[in-house]
């Protein structure tokens, strides 16, 4: 029998709420994506909070929140504790977009839900794989391996195979190649037992190829008028395409209008970009191999790291990419609340934007006339507040070190921490950290001497341990020295030569994110809510890059999974998928409810025999396609450590009904007919071949999955000779057995 | 099990089919116990692989490619290249451009990124003659092509050939190769080194053990001194010679080890002040062009230079200047130049070594192999004279230095690196024949307990294996429904695809592959004007089942012969019929077809027909006086016996034979034998065919 197979829905099913799936296979536990949205509303983790600490492994797939946004509150209050799995951008890329997240958050809200160290610490536990790198999970005869998803950098279809069965979860993948990246190769698996997908695009179909005209004509045609252009972004997915299309535009058109990058981590998520070429698209490696242009020195845009340095850039027209998609918060909120009453401007979204956001309010049609929206800026304390602040927190510290003096004592009773066990392997930890503190920079560093100064005591779900070496190497050695000006002078000249800078985070990121917020100073959040009258104008142009309805109907039949499992995606293009899929793909569809735990094991029916040589001398293989095909007859026998064996048959074969094999096209018939001299043509659905003989297909078409896969083909003709000539062409286009 | 023996060609391919498809070849073109020109060709299940595709470095034109005739190049399904060393990818335009090669290339995105740059540079510098110029530009940029790239672990699949690569250390984008052909794992190192340096990786141990390690023995029983002594060292003798007022040769190959070096050299550089008006200069454009992709796949480097990367970039030099050409380079007290090549063959590094070797203040420090036959290895042993270039000896005064910084592995690191991967099958190349042989010797005694076959194969001597491989497949769908008992029978398709065998139900093969069945229905209309009644009564003298009924729309009558084909009478004109093909419904409608043109054609016979009704008695008189003609055109003496037997004499033997149960009696056995073969051929093609099938 079959391998057992469970999945359960913990959040984003009949909806488009993050993604996070729990998929257990043989009672191991997978989770699959765990995802949060721009609101990061603790309720909808309330489903993964229940059986976080069942989870014995976790796959990511894609860089952004949506994908994994929930990873590090999970691993911090939820119990999580599970090794990671994803690619090596997804790693990179997933950990600078929670940065960037934190960073927009904590600028207008007291945002606790995580910290920068709860970050570091719940992507320290991230094994990192290359592209079809067969993973062994030790010990269950697990394999897991991610394939290109296209869509994002480094965005993963992930292949679960155990026993010879597989288990395909891929989500908003990308048939198309686009400019950094390949699609998805997800139409190179066929019959794996289980596929779960996702719904999300299967109502929409994507415009046709003029959209990026119209990106373009939207863009320049406000430049011009003089307008500015805001396209909110995300922090490290398709951000990068678009950056590439304007470079592109850019350089063809010769403008010289102004392109602002502004994320909290532009400057090292374009320094990483760089040096991931090696997963990116055939055209963009292939370029770097013959002359060592990398597609990312970006020669038109101009990286920035805080609103500031933008507020100061020349007048005059500009486009800005803010990250925050959603507007929710962050760069393109600010930038949106100030250009929003200017008509010559343009907001041009390339995403959907997530549910219940400002960005989707707009999106609207008709868009509102006005939107209220909260502005916050983050003050410095002054006078009393900062009296009673600093003594609010003598308070904290004293019963802190009591708390702390008193955990100590018990820890020093119990021999052996926690921590080292957590920590496995003390190298791996040394190294992320040193990494991690690299990444997050300088702020950072202070805001932990004072916790440990106030006798911060990790809590015992902490993945991160934190020994003294940690504060000491980030902050009094090597890194000391990150903050002198000369380094930054000549970073600055890297940029300008256009040489690469790669590897860690640079100063610019250090010197912004610390005069933002990250400072020990005393702060707090000032808010005022105001009306904003939207004039400017509002345009949505699909960039997602994602496969549109069609082409993931031409996928789903491709692959044609014995059982598909449907997640992601609104009710109504759930419902939508699934009646086709009923219909077209398999008979087995499920789209499960949230918590609903389905069985999609498989009902397979499977035994292992060993084919004897005397069997296999016998046997003539006849080649089709990347197959080998014979028909056997078999006894049964017995090998010597009780495997069953096939042996050739003693008595005469009983005679069987024949069997044809291979897939006729009429398409490619017709040339073929026409090659041997005989006048086709197509009339009515059947092929007219000479004057009287019809070759034609019947029955259902399209299906593969379930129902008759049988092609019926009829051919009928007077009595003739052309009758046979022709039916012995059909003949040779398939196989009998 | 192995044997090693000189195999008549391996250029045959498809003469062994069955038994010798067990057999797995390995043969040496290159680097059988020497270094240089690594090769390796290997043969397992009609599959074969060619690991690298190097030159030897010691000679020029066709002398310097591996012995590329003994192999058919269009029969090689893949080619590994390890990393971009000219001794292990530098034949490879060659052998894309100019033989009958069709497989598929595969190496790391950082080697191809080098190769091409390493190549051009080889092109131009090499100064043969036209002839004997192996490839040109063009070529290299039309292999670019050709080359297809992996990343680290990234499983590839080609023809059945399954192979993924592991981090080897040696140079940037190194790789060691696992083949996986049908179960059987080969393990091909490369060069790989098992120590961490300062950008690289060390070689990763494999998860799996590979049935077959091909592993490097450049090295062979040496071992390295710790990399700190071996660091000391080199800085000890450059600060000693320049503090004496001599210059300083680092002879290089231009990529790999060379960066390493400089990362020292700036780095003690950085740390001695006093040394900032002593230029060090680094000859060689190519590496400069290089230093794009170094800084690029950091991915494949280790965190140290990783997190250095943060800071500023490790290859940007703070106290190394390049040099183009020895024009450009004034030479005035001390300095350190490091120049390519590594050999000293030709070059800056040799101009060079031509104008201080005289001078003993100066020095010369070899950082790394240096291979047999060039002048780098003559001068390690320290003669007295040198032969310069223009053909003038002079006298070697300068100090020679020989510390390694090769990264190569060392026999520590070989012993432990096989003791915890334990393959049964180990066989060494790249190495010279002495050092390879006390590797050998040495491991054969460290390893006496392990069973371990250790081989050593010579240029173009092949290694025979044999590896027992169980053919598994797995029944599934609805054949698997209930798993047979021994002795009952399973008949289905067997289907192969790569290695994996699946037995099935026709019905099930849509659903576990991407083939479909097909049914095709014939449908023929035959003009006939006859009575139907006529059909059926002449169908029913051949056919044992003929049913008629009606048809159920049309309300014409039908006729039905054996299940099969079905006739209808369409029109007073015409008849149709339609069956499903598969070769004995063909039959059968072609004899209906026959049946119905005879008929009409002979309507007025009709009635002549119907007296030859014969009984079935004389029916079977009939069928045993056609056996008995036919026995006597076989056997000529053939008489009736007593008791419906058959008397048979040939030359004096007799035979009985029963016609009833075809048993033969005779002294021969021969003759018997043959009776009673021929008697049940006769029978068989006398007595009608049964048609009851399935």
């Amino acid at each position: 029998m079959g391998t057992s197979v469970q999945v359960t829905p913990l959040s984003g099913v009949f909806n488009e709420n993050p993604l996070s799936y729990l998929v257990s296979i043989d009672g191991f536990n997978f989770l699959i994506d765990c995802g949060w949205n721009d609101h990061f509303d603790p309720s909808l983790l309330q489903p993964l909070s229940k059986v976080a600490s069942t989870i014995d492994a976790v796959l990511l797939s894609h860089p952004d929140t949506l994908h994994l946004g929930a990873l590090p509150y999970a691993m911090k209050q939820l119990g999580l504790s599970a090794p990671v799995f994803s690619t090596e951008p997804v790693y990179r890329l997933g950990l600078l977009t929670m940065y960037d997240q934190y960073l927009s958050r904590r600028q207008v809200s007291e945002f606790d839900l995580f910290t920068l160290d709860d970050i570091d610490s719940a992507f320290q536990s991230v094994t990192r794989l290359t592209y079809s790198q067969n993973y062994h999970l030790s010990g269950e005869g697990i394999v897991v391996a991610p394939h290109v998803a296209g869509h994002l950098l480094g965005g993963t279809v992930w292949k679960i195979t155990k026993d010879g069965e597989d288990v395909i979860y891929a989500v908003d993948y990308n048939r198309r190649k686009e400019k950094h990246l390949n699609g998805t190769v997800l139409e190179s698996f066929v019959r794996p037992a289980v596929l779960i997908t996702d719904a999300y695009n299967a109502l929409h179909n994507q415009p046709p190829r003029q959209q990026r005209e119209m990106f373009q004509d939207a863009i320049s045609k406000t430049l011009r008028a003089g307008g500015n252009v805001l396209l909110p972004v995300d922090s490290a997915g398709r951000v990068l395409e678009l950056l590439l299309i304007l470079e592109d535009y850019w350089a063809e058109h010769s403008l010289n209008y102004p392109i602002y990058f502004l994320t909290y981590v532009s400057s090292s998520t374009i320094d990483y970009v760089k040096s991931f070429l090696e997963w990116m698209g055939d055209s963009i490696t292939k370029s770097f191999e013959t002359s060592r242009d990398n597609a990312f020195l970006l020669k038109h845009v101009t990286l920035l790291i805080n609103k500031s340095e933008l507020d100061n850039a020349p007048d005059g027209p500009k486009l800005v990419l803010a990250s925050m998609a959603s507007l929710e918060a962050g760069f393109s909120h600010d930038i949106f609340v100030e250009w929003a009453s200017d008509v010559k401007n343009l907001v041009l979204f390339t995403e959907r934007g997530q549910f219940g956001t400002l960005a989707r309010m707009l999106q609207a049609d008709p868009p509102p006339k006005a939107v209220k929206v909260t502005m916050s800026r983050r003050v410095p304390l002054v006078g009393e507040e900062l009296i009673a602040y600093e003594e609010e927190q003598t308070r904290l510290k004293k019963e802190e070190a009591l708390k702390a003096s008193l955990v100590k004592e018990e820890e020093s009773k119990a021999s052996l921490g926690p921590d080292n066990n957590l920590s496995g392997d003390p190298m791996v930890i040394d190294a992320n950290n040193a990494n991690a503190s690299a990444d997050v920079v300088e702020p950072h560093g202070g805001r932990y001497r004072d916790i440990l100064i106030d006798g911060f005591v990790p809590p015992s779900t902490s993945v991160a341990p934190m020994f003294p070496f940690y504060e000491n190497n980030s902050e009094w050695d090597d890194f000391g020295e990150v903050i002198n000006p000369d380094d930054y002078i000549i970073k600055d000249e890297d940029m300008d030569q256009a040489a690469m800078h790669i590897g860690g985070d640079d100063g610019k990121l250090d010197e912004g994110s610390a005069s933002l917020i990250l400072d020990a100073k005393p702060s707090k959040v000032v808010s005022n809510e105001l009306t904003v009258q939207v004039k400017c104008l509002l345009i949505f142009i699909d960039y997602e890059g994602r496969a549109d309805g069609r082409s993931i109907k031409t996928i789903l039949s491709h692959v044609a999974p014995l059982k598909l499992v449907l997640v992601h995606g609104s009710a109504e293009a759930t419902e939508h998928l699934k009646q086709h899929c009923l219909k077209h793909v398999c008979p087995h569809v499920y789209t499960p409810q949230i918590e609903e735990t389905i069985d999609v094991t498989s009902d397979l029916c499977a035994y292992k025999v060993q084919l004897s040589e005397k069997l296999m001398s016998n046997v003539l293989f006849k080649k089709l396609g990347d197959y080998e095909i014979a028909w056997v007859d078999a006894e049964v026998g017995k090998t010597e450590n009780g495997m069953l064996s096939l042996l050739p048959i003693s008595t005469p074969a009983p005679p069987h009904k024949s069997v044809l094999v291979g897939d006729l096209k009429m398409a490619d018939l017709k040339p073929f007919l026409s090659s041997k001299g005989i006048q086709v043509e197509f009339a009515g659905g059947a092929l007219r071949c000479g004057e009287y003989v019809t070759i034609r297909k019947v029955g259902p078409a399209g299906q593969k999955g379930g129902g008759s896969g049988t092609q019926q083909i009829v051919i009928e003709g007077p009595l003739c000779e052309d009758y046979y000539k022709i039916r012995a062409y059909l003949y040779s286009q398939f196989y009998l057995l | 099990m192995a044997s090693v023996g000189q195999p008549p060609s391996l250029k045959r391919r498809d003469a062994p089919v069955s038994r010798e498809g067990d057999q797995l070849i390995i043969t040496p073109l290159g680097a059988g116990n020497e270094v240089g020109r690594s090769c390796v060709y290997m043969s397992y299940k009609g599959k074969t692989i060619l690991f690298d595709c190097g030159i030897h470095p010691a000679y020029s034109g066709m002398a310097a490619l591996p012995y590329f005739d003994e192999i058919d190049p269009s029969a090689i399904d893949v080619l590994l290249i390890t990393h971009f060393h000219l001794d292990h990818a530098a034949s490879l335009p060659y052998f894309l451009e100019k033989t009958t090669f069709k497989g598929r290339v595969f190496m790391t995105h950082a080697t191809k990124a080098i190769y091409k740059l390493l190549l051009t540079d080889y092109v131009k510098v090499s100064k043969v003659s036209v002839e004997d110029m192996l490839f040109d530009e063009q070529d290299i940029n039309r292999s670019m092509d050709k080359i297809e790239v992996l990343d680290f672990h990234q499983t590839v699949e080609v023809n059945g050939i399954k192979f993924w690569c592991y981090t080897a250390g040696h140079v940037l984008g190194a790789a060691m190769f696992m083949v996986d052909i049908a179960g059987v794992r080969v393990l091909y190192t490369g060069d790989y080194s098992r120590e961490e340096d300062r950008h690289l990786r060390a070689a990763e141990l494999p998860q799996f053990s590979p049935d077959i390690c091909i592993i490097e023995s450049t090295y062979g029983v040496q071992l390295h001194q710790p990399r700190n002594i071996r660091e000391k060292r080199f800085t000890d003798v450059i600060h000693s010679t320049i503090s004496q007022g001599g210059r300083v040769l680092i002879p290089a190959f231009a990529l790999g080890r060379a960066q390493e070096l400089l990362l020292i050299l700036d780095e003690y550089w950085s740390n001695h002040p006093e040394f900032h008006n002593i230029p060090i200069y680094y000859a060689s454009p190519l590496a400069k062009k290089c230093m794009a992709v170094y800084q690029t796949y950091i991915l494949s480097m280790n965190e140290r230079i990783r997190n250095q990367f943060a800071n500023s970039n490790p290859f940007k030099f703070k106290h190394i200047s390049p040099l183009n050409s020895i024009d450009d380079f004034s030479d005035v007290g001390p300095s350190v130049v490091m120049a390519s090549p590594g050999g000293l063959q030709s070059g800056l590094s040799r101009q060079l070594f031509d104008i201080w070797c005289s001078d003993k203040k100066n020095a010369c420090v070899i950082p790394g192999y240096v291979v047999e036959g060039t002048l780098a290895k003559t001068i390690i042993s320290e003669p007295k004279e040198v032969t310069l270039m223009n053909g003038l000896t002079a006298p070697l005064n300068m100090q020679v230095h020989y510390i390694s910084f090769s990264a190569h592995a060392d026999y520590a690191q070989t012993s432990t690196f096989l003791k915890e991967l334990m393959p049964p099958n180990i066989i060494l190349v790249h190495g010279e024949s002495h050092e390879m042989g006390r590797l050998k010797t040495k491991l054969m005694t460290e390893l006496a307990d392990c069973n371990t076959k250790i081989i050593t194969p010579k240029n173009c001597q092949s290694v025979e294996m044999y590896f027992n491989s169980e053919k598994m497949a797995k029944t599934i769908g609805r054949l698997a429904e209930k798993t047979p008992e021994v002795g009952e029978t399973v008949s289905g398709i067997l289907v192969k695809k790569g290695f994996t065998y699946q037995i099935m139900a026709p019905d099930d093969l849509h659903i576990f592959s991407q083939l479909s069945t097909a049914n095709i229905t014939q449908r023929i209309t035959v003009p006939y004007s006859g009575a139907f009644g006529v059909i059926k009564y002449r169908l029913e003298q051949i056919y044992e089942s003929v049913e008629s009924s009606t048809d159920e729309e049309s309300g014409v009558p039908t006729l039905r012969v054996h299940d099969r084909v079905t006739l209808k009478q369409d029109s007073e004109k015409h008849i149709s019929m339609h069956w499903t093909s598969d070769p004995i419904s063909d039959m059968v409608s072609d004899s209906v077809v026959a049946l119905v043109l005879n008929i009409n054609r002979e309507v007025p016979k009709v009635v002549v027909e119907s007296e030859a009704i014969k009984s079935e008695e004389e029916s079977g008189k009939k069928a045993e006086k056609v056996i008995h003609a036919l026995l006597v055109s076989l056997f000529g003496d053939v008489k009736l016996g007593g008791n419906g037997k058959v008397v048979i004499n040939v030359d004096g033997n007799v035979a009985h034979l029963d016609k009833q149960s075809g048993d033969v009696e005779s002294e021969n056995e021969g003759l018997k034998e043959r009776v009673k073969t021929a008697f049940m051929r006769i029978q068989r093609a006398v007595k009608p065919i049964p048609l009851s099938a399935p």
